[in-house]
């Protein structure tokens, strides 16, 4: 909400600097988002009056003006605005003026003529422009030779204050005011006397309200016999404007201004587009309404409606209908004021796309006792404006249904335990007090019972008057306390690893930890996971962050995509976050932890070429993860059927029945399809297999002497490694310690479609030393197992 | 003898010192030396001497190899350092050319943020919890005071999936979580990703919030300011930090209030917020069946992009998840 300090101040003028004001505001709760000045700094520009325009000898687009400022003697001012007319009121800008920009005005002769000044347009002075495409008219009653900043009030600033849903008392200048006033501890009054406005002879519009527990109270009067010509006034425009309210027509303008002044939404309708008795009532599913802008709604049965005997007029507190708006030739005004209860509007204008400011107080809560106020205020402002005569007024009020004033039970010491202070019963009193809350009870009094001014829709329990003497006592004044509560001592799982450790053994190895949006576009989704059903959101921000991201993969390939773009050859990646995996029966979000190399596979050096990363690069890095909590021993590695991997070059990652996760080259049209340079390399693994950990059991270290044997195997190149170890695990030993692969090979003395595989086995007794003997017989175990199971061959020239 | 001996020893010692590799002046020692030497068979010959002269050529012969052994030791050293000192000065190297396999990559700022908050909370006590990112509505907003039609609801651009189902646009949800799964008392921080469907300069759809919880029997407010005060100034390391409270309001507090920074960093006089905090509503305590009686619930949410940016003076917040490397290398 906009509000000018100077209308406030109006109000309550506590004794601060515009700063300290706004600071005040905020510390009140009442969010200060900016201060901005009505006008930049200028001096010496004073209201002129032109009384007389000549056509410049010398040019065709420039006039000489006599512009009368009060000094006796007009002034000469060569003047090249279109709009410049004799007797209009203008801005004029004496000689010795500096206007924004730090523009100075001197003395000038323009084609010869000479000029005493300039006459200026709104932005010119660093006002908004006012249409007139040229000079700012002025009214013309403007007061020759008065000083431009008094007469247009420009030593003023909007205050923008951000508001919280609750704080719907302060959606006006006399609430905000007055909520200032109890901060401020300083004096809050009208600025203007409000007597009851009799009216002249009965309203001729009747009212009936059917649910009056929607709309407990509605008054209206007509209006009549005023000066269709009337205009708004300058001073109310301009409050209007700072409010950040259009300027309109006289009669909309008064309900706005009365709306901003003392908070209660109201409404004029042309009272001649009435037909028969206005109607407070539900809508009739279905019934449609043109609104003033223009939009046609079809309403549900759960819409307030003001209606006549044709239709919906008015949707009530959101906004008005088109065909019963006043206009121009509008010689009958039918006022609205009254109270709709925030039951009856709220989720309303959201459902129909029509928030107002009507709607955005109603829905939080209007004082009930402003409806008869209010319309005091705008049959004072126009009779002084336009003239003509009210009607007494028709009022159909349900006072059971009306809120009624909120009472509290309230513990001063309860309030003292829970914030943590030492406010005496008297100074709550006195801070209740300045909140216009009454108070039943006294120091010796436990409990009190406070009553809550009808206009505090947020005040419901205890808690909430702790909140008002915490605040007006001063949230900065609390004492400092630390906090007290008895030292207990964390558990510690040791048996599960940290992400942390996992982030720092990638980050030990080159990877930059990226984080990237949980949700992308669908095309991504179907491209990298075409096998997963994505959970696609309602409403997304744009298509390409339209579904949950079903791997880690899709962000980081678009951050690969991203660097590669910027010249970063070299990069590898990798992510930990959710992703979503939408079940028969339930959503899972599994964490994950996920990775991308490609580039070169060592950062560039001094000693010359270097080779791009391959998939045993990628895979070391893998195992090195898997290896961090111990449970390497137990990882499998089986050629992966994702369609996204290249097919000879990816693995799943398997542990028991389960896949952890899985490795291996992007698939090379993925990798063309997103623009990637070079061979992509990627991993993705379950981050509840890696944070599992086993408590280590310590076993006894051998004391005796380990043998070693290599074996060389030969086997189809297609046959994969693996199944040499399945084989030897199948030999029953209790001292087969290891099995290492150390090396492969293919070419010379073998098939094109063989390779060799050589192994060393290692192996050590704990209880004594091994004996040639049953080594060989091991040994001789393992060949057969080998053979008979995979196949394979002893090579003949190894051993 | 004598004549022939000084002879051997004079021959020997310009052999000696006419050699340069150690393998030439082994073949020397050989020669003199050696089994079949020339001092060796010197020695030979003593049996042919009567015996009373045996003694004393035998040490004259003695005294010979060992001034011949002196020399070829000396020698020996004296080339062996030399060979030293050419080996050093082949294997010299240019010390500043860099080292290999040094790079490291780097953690990423907000996870470094994070972590920094989660030690400060840890070292005090705090657990730490988490909890779903798509959330249903009775956790998101309903446990927690707001309603379906409540006004609050606007304050939260929240994505949905169906109408109960959306993405949480706060941590507060774990609060309830946790409330709902241990009893009180407890200190906890929820760190996680939370969304709202707003993207400009100063919002990313997605960011990330810590979400802090103590209920305790007497928790004061006075209690939580002075927490976040310390939290605040340890986090940024300035006992200078200037703070300020300011009442707010969350349908899950009350009192509830907005907490300001400013510093010189920032600028003289500017405020800059940096999170929400509040008491435990009361409704929220019934939701998850804690008697408000009996204990008081302090809650705080922070937003952890801004402190990193306050932190490491990053401008644009959409840097975070652009993530350039040559911004990540910075961290």
């Amino acid at each position: 909400m906009k509000v000018s300090e100077r209308w406030l101040r109006e109000w309550t003028n506590p004794d601060l600097t515009t700063d300290a004001l706004a600071e005040l505001l905020s510390l009140a709760g009442l969010e200060v988002d900016a201060v901005d000045p009505v006008a930049p700094d200028f001096e010496q520009v004073v209201v002129g009056e032109v009384v007389s325009v000549a056509k410049h000898p010398d040019a065709d687009k420039l006039n000489v003006t006599q512009v009368e400022v009060g000094q006796g003697e007009p002034l000469q001012i060569v003047c090249g605005a279109p709009n410049v007319t004799q007797g209009m009121k203008a801005c004029c800008a004496q000689v010795g003026a500096v206007l924004p920009g730090d523009f100075k005005i001197k003395k000038a002769k323009l084609r010869g003529v000479p000029s005493h000044g300039m006459l200026c347009g709104a932005t010119e002075l660093g006002l908004p422009d006012d249409g007139s495409g040229g000079l700012m008219v002025l009214p013309p009653d403007a007061p020759v030779g008065e000083n431009v900043r008094d007469y247009l009030a420009l030593n003023d600033h909007v205050i923008d204050i951000d508001l919280t849903p609750n704080r719907a008392d302060c959606l006006s200048v006399s609430g905000l005011s007055r909520d200032l006033a109890a901060m401020a501890n300083t004096a809050w009054q009208r600025p203007f006397e409000l007597a009851e406005q009799p009216g002249q002879g009965l309203c001729e519009q009747a009212v009936t309200v059917s649910h009056s527990e929607a709309c407990p109270k509605y008054l209206g009067c007509m209006y009549e016999g005023f000066d269709p010509t009337a205009d708004t006034p300058l001073w109310m425009r301009q409050r209007l404007q700072r409010s950040g309210v259009t300027p309109k027509a006289l009669m909309v303008d008064v309900t706005n201004y009365v709306m901003l002044e003392l908070g209660q939404p109201l409404h004029a309708f042309d009272a001649d587009a009435l037909q028969g008795t206005v109607t407070v009532r539900w809508a009739q599913s279905g019934e449609k309404m043109v609104t003033l802008e223009d939009k046609t709604v079809t309403l549900d049965a759960n819409t307030l409606v003001i209606a006549d005997s044709q239709g919906p007029v008015a949707l009530a507190g959101i906004m008005g209908g088109r065909d019963s708006a006043v206009t121009e030739g509008t010689q009958r005004v039918f006022f609205e004021s009254a109270h709709f209860a925030p039951s009856a509007i709220i989720g309303k204008a959201r459902a129909y796309g029509l928030h107002t400011d009507a709607s955005h107080r109603f829905e939080r809560g209007v004082d009930p006792a402003l409806p008869e106020e209010a319309l005091d205020r705008v049959q004072q402002l126009l009779l002084s404006i336009a003239g003509g005569r009210f009607s007494e007024r028709v009022a159909c009020v349900n006072a059971e249904h009306l809120p009624k004033a909120t009472t509290i039970e309230m513990r001063p010491s309860a309030i003292n335990q829970r914030l943590g202070t030492q406010i005496s019963p008297v100074d709550m009193q006195a801070i209740l007090a300045r909140l216009a809350f009454s108070v039943q009870g006294d120091a010796q009094t436990e409990t009190w019972t406070v009553t809550c001014p009808t206009w505090r829709f947020d005040m419901t329990i205890e808690a909430d008057l702790m909140e008002e003497i915490g605040r007006i006592h001063g949230y900065n004044h609390l004492p400092e306390t630390p906090v007290t509560a008895p030292m207990r001592l964390p558990h510690v799982p040791e048996t599960e690893q940290e992400v942390n450790l996992l982030r720092r053994a990638l980050v030990q190895r080159g990877y930059y930890e990226v984080m990237t949006y949980s949700f992308i576009s669908e095309a991504r989704h179907r491209q990298l996971t075409p096998e997963i059903e994505p959970l696609v959101l309602q409403n997304p921000i744009s298509d390409d962050m339209k579904v949950m991201r079903a791997s880690l993969l899709p962000g980081l390939l678009a951050t690969v995509a991203y660097n590669q773009a910027r010249q970063q050859g070299r990069v590898r990646l990798f992510e930990s976050g959710r992703v979503f995996l939408p079940e028969t029966d339930r959503l899972q979000q599994v964490e994950r932890l996920g990775g991308v190399v490609t580039g070169l596979a060592h950062p560039r050096g001094w000693e010359g070429q270097d080779r791009p990363v391959d998939f045993y690069d990628l895979k070391g890095d893998v195992e090195a993860l898997l290896n961090m909590n111990g449970l390497l021993e137990q990882i499998r590695f089986v050629a992966s059927e994702l369609k996204s991997l290249h097919p000879g070059q990816s693995a799943d990652i398997v542990r028991g029945d389960s896949r952890i996760g899985y490795l291996g080259q992007l698939h090379p049209k993925l990798s063309r399809d997103m623009d990637l340079q070079w061979r992509v390399f990627v991993f993705e693994l379950e981050l509840d297999a890696l944070r599992e950990k086993p408590l280590p059991q310590a076993e006894t270290i051998s004391r005796f002497p380990a043998v070693q044997r290599d074996l060389a195997f030969v086997m189809p190149q297609a046959q994969p490694v693996q199944a040499l170890k399945d084989a030897i695990a199948l030999v029953p030993s209790d001292w087969l310690r290891a099995v290492d692969i150390f090396d492969v090979y293919q070419g010379e003395g073998l098939a094109d479609d063989e390779k060799s595989v050589a192994l060393s086995l290692h192996m050590q007794r704990t209880d004594r030393t091994l004996e040639d003997a049953e080594v060989e017989a091991l040994i001789s175990a393992v060949i057969e197992k080998v053979g008979e199971t995979t196949g394979a061959r002893l090579r003949d020239d190894a051993h | 003898m004598q004549d022939s001996l000084n002879e051997l020893v004079e021959e020997a010692k310009g052999a000696i010192d006419a050699v340069d590799d150690l393998a030439e002046l082994d073949q020397i020692r050989v020669r003199f030396l050696g089994k079949k030497g020339a001092l060796t068979a010197m020695m030979k010959t003593l049996g042919q001497l009567p015996p009373e002269a045996k003694p004393k050529a035998g040490q004259k012969i003695n005294e010979a190899k060992q001034s011949v052994q002196a020399l070829l030791s000396e020698r020996k050293q004296r080339l062996q350092d030399q060979k030293l000192a050419q080996q050093l000065a082949s294997e010299s190297l240019d010390v500043t050319l860099p080292g290999r396999g040094a790079d490291l990559g780097h953690v990423h700022p907000v996870t470094q943020t994070l972590q920094r908050i989660e030690a400060i909370f840890a070292k005090a006590g705090f657990d730490i919890e988490t909890g779903p990112e798509v959330e249903d509505d009775w956790h998101n907003f309903e446990a927690l005071n707001i309603p379906e039609t409540h006004p609050a609801r606007a304050m939260h651009d929240t994505f949905y999936f169906d109408a109960q189902t959306l993405l949480r646009t706060h941590t507060s949800g774990v609060q309830i979580r946790t409330m709902e799964n241990r009893q009180p008392p407890m200190r906890v921080i929820a760190p996680g990703r939370v969304y709202r469907c707003d993207s400009d300069q100063t919002h990313t759809p997605m960011f990330h919030q810590v979400e802090g919880l103590i209920i305790e029997s007497e928790a004061t407010f006075a209690q939580l300011r002075t927490l976040i005060i310390e939290f605040l100034r340890q986090f940024f390391e300035d006992d200078a930090l200037k703070v300020r409270f300011r009442p707010s309001y969350f349908p899950f507090t009350e009192p509830s209030a907005e907490v300001d920074i400013s510093t010189r960093l920032f600028g003289d006089g500017r405020w800059i917020e940096v999170l929400g905090c509040g008491m435990v509503h009361p409704n929220v305590l019934k939701n998850v069946d804690i008697d408000s009686n009996d204990y008081t619930g302090l809650a705080f949410g922070l937003g952890v992009e801004r402190l990193a940016m306050l932190r490491y003076g990053v401008r644009d917040l959409r840097q975070f998840f652009e993530n350039d490397l040559r911004f990540l290398k910075q961290f």
